[in-house]
């Protein structure tokens, strides 16, 4: 088992549906945004020591690792996120303290496990999208970070959108100078983040049960866009964003 | 003639009925349904012509005549067919009248009464049984609260607006009453002509949506403006905007931006305003242009109605004074306007008929003194060049260039080209070449910074053209 997840949208949603959950996993997540043709990130889902240990020598160290569970909405505010860790005693350790960590502050979390991932390094991007009552799917892109929190540097489109609304997209976003490699930052390729918005576009028009979906951050790196975490929220069971 | 489907056909019973019912009609000066009488009969201010073309017949019990028009008791004592029923009586009364309409056979309701949705439940709850009655019977309703139509090529006017706006290019849709009447005051000041001009009120039934569509068919309209606060159904006005604006510019006030705002809309017009950056999103992914303030408005459609689009990247502003040439290059930049890079062509030429003095770059400043030779010669070399998509004529007031004759050469100059121009006549220089300008189609505004803003809305319409491959 690598990057790539089995199971495809229809299957994560299903198994939230199943449990009456509306909050996906972060796995369900990558599957679903991988599903939609985005690039993900090497990872590997464990469910104890042992599988994280062998998952991140696997991998080739360093690696991240985060908690995999639909209770927690705020991995890093509980202990569920470590970066670069290296060799098979620092993984285990980090496993042990991560269960212990969330388990001492969200005792009823069920927890499916810890994702291990490669480290990815690049200029952080965001997408996301989000349900207007009005206008159905919005699709959002901007620049990760202290960008988007800060600066609320971002752009909007309703969905689905054209290439050249993609375009626009990135157009539109103030700090797309780092996007052509100012200041020493990686060159971003436009082409591949337009691919990346088509797709998701794509992906939510065929999925009205999505409500709101996250793909942040998206790295730019030098080898193309990279999705490095994931969070989808559906809707109650029959109902959607309106299309 | 009558040649559209059913849904075109009660359209244009809105815009060019041949006979309209006021219903409410009133010999009592100060009245609402005397307003309206006047307006149809007499014509309002400003008006050139007089009334409307069509056949008019007030309606009240009363009876009597009003300017001269025999007064009917009700809409189905009328002895012709009637197009359009402009209701005007108190809102307890508007359901019976609409029964009265529905078996005269009308399909076309103008409802300028208010004490709907905008005023509590019972009035929401009495707007839905209006509703369902125009449904029952086929009958399209714009209003309530409204002010309805004004079609300046056959005069119809259904509002009691004290005056009418001058005909021109322009058709207007405005979901507040007030912001008609102040851009018809406005109109009249500034040279901004209009085709159409609709107050849509509480949308019951026609909306922002409806209208476009129409204006897109209308031969007479060659930008449509809007202002909006909340838009009916917000998926559907996206997917109408953004077939209108594949024909025609669009340009849209959306109030309520701010959360501040938004919360003044909704409890002015009783509908909730969407998420802003929504609407902001649906605008621009359709096309069309949004302005944040009155005056844009003005000048984006004065802009769109009368020029052409910028069909390149780069325009160039051409100027007697520095200050006004410095600022407008600040606001292109601001704006994200691109000014044309001036190829050494065009430097060369410009060298040989300007002081060595001049600035030797765009902004082109052809210095204070300069006459109207030389400002002409420098306006044709921008025009010829290959690399200048649309100009912006700055002129300061000084004593070796009349200005009028300097309007006149910029027009007679601008009929040479198929490129954009906005003009600027610093200060309020001389009434009668900046009439003069506008008259002529090239829009001219007090300050450097408005026909650089005008000039951006072309050229963003032009960019939307070419990355369609449009043109």
């Amino acid at each position: 088992m690598n990057g790539r997840e089995a199971g495809g949208i229809a299957g994560a949603i299903g198994a939230a549906r199943a449990e009456g959950r509306t909050v996906l996993d972060l796995w369900e997540a990558r599957s679903v945004v991988s599903a939609m043709g985005v690039p993900m990130d090497r990872a590997v889902l464990a469910s104890s020591r042992g599988e994280a240990v062998r998952a991140a020598s696997g991998l080739g160290f360093p690696v991240v690792m985060k908690i995999v569970s639909a209770d927690v909405v705020h991995k890093t505010e509980v202990g569920g996120v470590r970066m670069n860790l290296s060799g098979d005693n620092a993984v285990g350790e980090a496993f042990d303290s991560m269960m212990a960590s969330v388990r001492q502050k969200l005792p009823r979390a069920r927890i499916r496990g810890v994702l291990i991932e490669e480290m990815v390094r690049g200029t952080e991007l965001i997408i996301g999208s989000s349900c207007d009552p009005q206008f159905g799917h919005m699709l959002m892109f901007g620049m990760g970070g202290v960008f988007v929190e800060i600066y609320k540097d971002v752009s909007f489109r309703l969905v689905p959108i054209a290439t050249y609304d993609a375009l626009e997209m990135i157009e539109e976003i103030k700090g797309k100078a780092i996007l052509d490699g100012a200041r020493g930052y990686p060159k971003a390729d436009r082409g591949d983040i337009v691919r990346v918005l088509l797709a998701v576009s794509d992906g939510l028009q065929r999925h009205p049960q999505i409500k709101e979906l996250d793909i942040n951050p998206l790295m730019a790196t030098e080898k193309g866009v990279i999705a490095v975490d994931a969070r989808v929220i559906i809707g109650e069971s029959g109902e959607g964003c309106p299309v | 003639m009558r040649m559209d489907g059913p849904c075109g056909r009660m359209l244009r019973d809105f815009f060019q009925p041949e006979s309209v019912a006021v219903i409410g009609a009133s010999s009592k000066p100060g009245k609402v349904g005397y307003a309206i009488m006047s307006n149809l009969v007499l014509g309002a201010e400003g008006q050139l012509g007089g009334g409307f073309r069509g056949r008019v017949y007030p309606v009240n019990p009363s009876g009597g005549e009003i300017f001269r028009h025999r007064t009917f008791p009700s809409i189905t004592q009328i002895p012709d067919r009637i197009d359009l029923a402009v209701i005007a009586v108190p809102a307890s009364g508007v359901l019976g009248v609409l029964d009265e309409c529905a078996s005269k056979g009308v399909k076309a309701v103008v409802m300028i009464s208010s004490g709907f949705s905008e005023s509590g439940e019972e009035g929401k709850a009495r707007e839905k049984q209006v509703v369902e009655k125009a449904r029952a019977h086929g009958m399209r309703i714009l209003g309530p609260n409204c002010l309805g139509v004004i079609n300046t090529s056959n005069r119809l006017n259904t509002t009691f607006a004290k005056k009418a706006p001058p005909r021109g290019p322009i058709s207007f849709v405005s979901q507040s009453g007030a912001i008609c009447t102040s851009v018809i005051e406005y109109s009249s000041e500034e040279y901004m002509g209009f085709a159409n001009f609709v107050s849509i009120g509480n949308k019951c039934d026609l909306d922002d949506a409806d209208i476009i569509e129409y204006y897109a068919e209308d031969p007479e309209t060659k930008c449509i403006s809007i202002y909006m606060e909340s838009a009916k159904g917000g998926r559907r006005f996206y997917e109408s905007l953004k077939k209108v604006v594949t024909r025609k510019p669009v340009v849209i006030l959306k109030a309520g931006r701010t959360a501040i705002g938004a919360k003044a809309a909704s409890s002015h017009t009783g509908a909730l305003a969407g998420s802003d950056i929504a609407y902001n999103a649906a605008i621009l992914e359709a096309g069309a242009i949004r302005a944040r303030t009155m005056l844009e408005l003005f000048d984006f459609s004065r802009a769109l109605a009368y020029q052409p689009p910028v069909m390149g990247d780069g325009i160039a502003i051409l100027s007697n004074a520095g200050g006004p040439a410095v600022i407008a290059a600040d606001v292109a930049y601001d704006l994200g306007l691109p000014l044309s890079h001036l190829s050494d062509d065009t430097l060369g030429k410009i060298d040989c008929v300007c002081p060595p003095t001049w600035n030797h770059g765009n902004p082109v400043d052809v210095i204070g003194d300069s006459d109207l030779a030389r400002y002409s010669a420098v306006l044709d070399i921008l025009i010829k060049a290959p690399e200048v998509h649309g100009i912006i004529t700055i002129v300061g007031p000084q004593a070796v260039m009349d200005l009028g004759e300097v309007a006149r050469a910029i027009v007679e100059m601008s009929h040479t080209t198929g490129k954009p121009f906005c003009a600027s006549l610093v200060g309020v220089v001389s009434r009668a070449s900046e009439n003069y300008l506008d008259e002529h189609g090239i829009p001219e505004m007090e300050v450097p910074e408005r026909p650089v803003r005008a000039m951006k809305a072309l050229y963003h319409r032009g960019l939307y053209l070419r990355r369609r491959g449009m043109k």
